[in-house]
């Protein structure tokens, strides 16, 4: 009996169980707050802008320019909000917002596709700047799945259980997703200068 | 290379991972306000339920008439019959019955075809009332639920 509660409290204890917990309790808040903007409060939405900026904001950094990312992460809320009632599960905003972020990104590509994309050099001015632009840049040059995936984790600070939440992925795909690609990005930052 | 670090940040840190953090760390996200301009308003989610709801109520209410249509012309074609053969005198009574007994038969029975329609009218009636009633009684149930605050999921 003594070893079952030592078990259970060993389970309770690690970081994956705490996660979990986390996760489902976030995925709750999730629900809530949606409702609550679908009612009208716009608090509810702002609450919910605070919570998935950091995964757009991540989503679209994998993909387009840095200079561009902070006025496409306030569309895509904008947007959001304007569409909220079509989201059918109010539980997985994350993946929906997520999606529109992906998309975001494509459009984008798609509209400015003659336009050189110098902004990234220019603003980066200081050595620890253009340090983070060039491994960025090696970042993004991984396979469409990777980037994503270690953008969320290397720059956003996210941990897997919290990407995999987030963006709707299962946890066993981040982990691979993770997995593969710093396996990449060490070899490219092995083939440029190392750390 | 620490895969419990990259995956949830526990267990041992592994230095690579920590400096690519220290070093991609300025592009972090930086909280800023969300602007929602004022006329923009967040629509409603339509639910259909309700509308299905009276509409599923008026299909049955119209299925309901249009059976009990039916049957009423059903049940009132053969007396209808009966009662224009009834003039015609059975061959039992051609040659004893006087046309005076025959013609009470006739009103007679006119009046049992008579009271049997009016019975069966009634009953029809109370039918459609029902019908009716159960309609009216899951309209407002739609309406209460139309009224009442919106729920996702």
């Amino acid at each position: 009996m003594h070893e079952l509660n030592a078990t259970a409290d060993m389970l309770l204890m690690k970081p994956q169980a705490q996660a979990a917990t986390r996760q489902s309790r976030d995925n709750g808040i999730e629900a809530v707050l949606v409702s609550a903007a679908l009612a009208g409060d716009r608090d509810g939405f702002g609450q919910l802008y605070g919570l998935f900026a950091p995964l757009v904001h991540g989503i679209l950094l994998a993909r387009v320019p840095r200079a561009e990312v902070d006025d496409l992460v306030q569309d895509i809320f904008l947007h959001a909000f304007k569409k909220l009632h079509t989201l059918r599960d109010a539980a997985a905003f994350g993946p929906w917002i997520a999606m529109i972020a992906r998309n975001r990104a494509v459009d984008f590509h798609r509209r400015s596709k003659e336009t050189v994309e110098i902004t990234d050099d220019v603003r980066g001015s200081n050595t620890s700047d253009s340090r983070a632009n060039e491994i960025l840049e090696l970042i993004r040059n991984l396979p469409d799945a990777y980037r994503e995936t270690l953008v969320l984790r290397l720059v956003e600070g996210m941990t897997g259980p919290e990407i995999a939440a987030r963006t709707g992925l299962t946890p066993a795909s981040v982990r691979v997703n993770l997995h593969r690609g710093m396996k990449l990005l060490r070899e490219k930052l092995g083939f440029t200068e190392g750390l | 290379m620490n895969d419990d670090y990259l995956w949830d940040k526990s267990g041992e840190p592994d230095p690579e991972i920590q400096e690519l953090e220290n070093i991609l760390a300025p592009l972090r996200y930086q909280p800023t306000p969300l602007e929602l301009p004022d006329d923009v308003v967040v629509r409603r989610k339509w639910n259909y339920f309700p509308l299905l709801a009276i509409a599923a109520t008026v299909l049955i209410a119209l299925l309901a008439a249009g059976v009990w249509l039916r049957v009423r012309t059903e049940k009132s074609t053969p007396p209808q019959e009966q009662a224009k053969s009834v003039p015609s005198v059975p061959s039992v009574y051609k040659e004893t019955a006087t046309p005076e007994v025959v013609q009470k038969k006739v009103i007679r029975k006119r009046s049992y075809v008579k009271r049997r329609e009016s019975q069966e009218a009634i009953a029809a009636k109370e039918q459609v009332m029902l019908a009716l009633r159960l309609a009216s009684e899951k309209l407002k149930l739609a309406q209460k639920q139309m009224k009442s605050p919106h729920k996702i999921g």
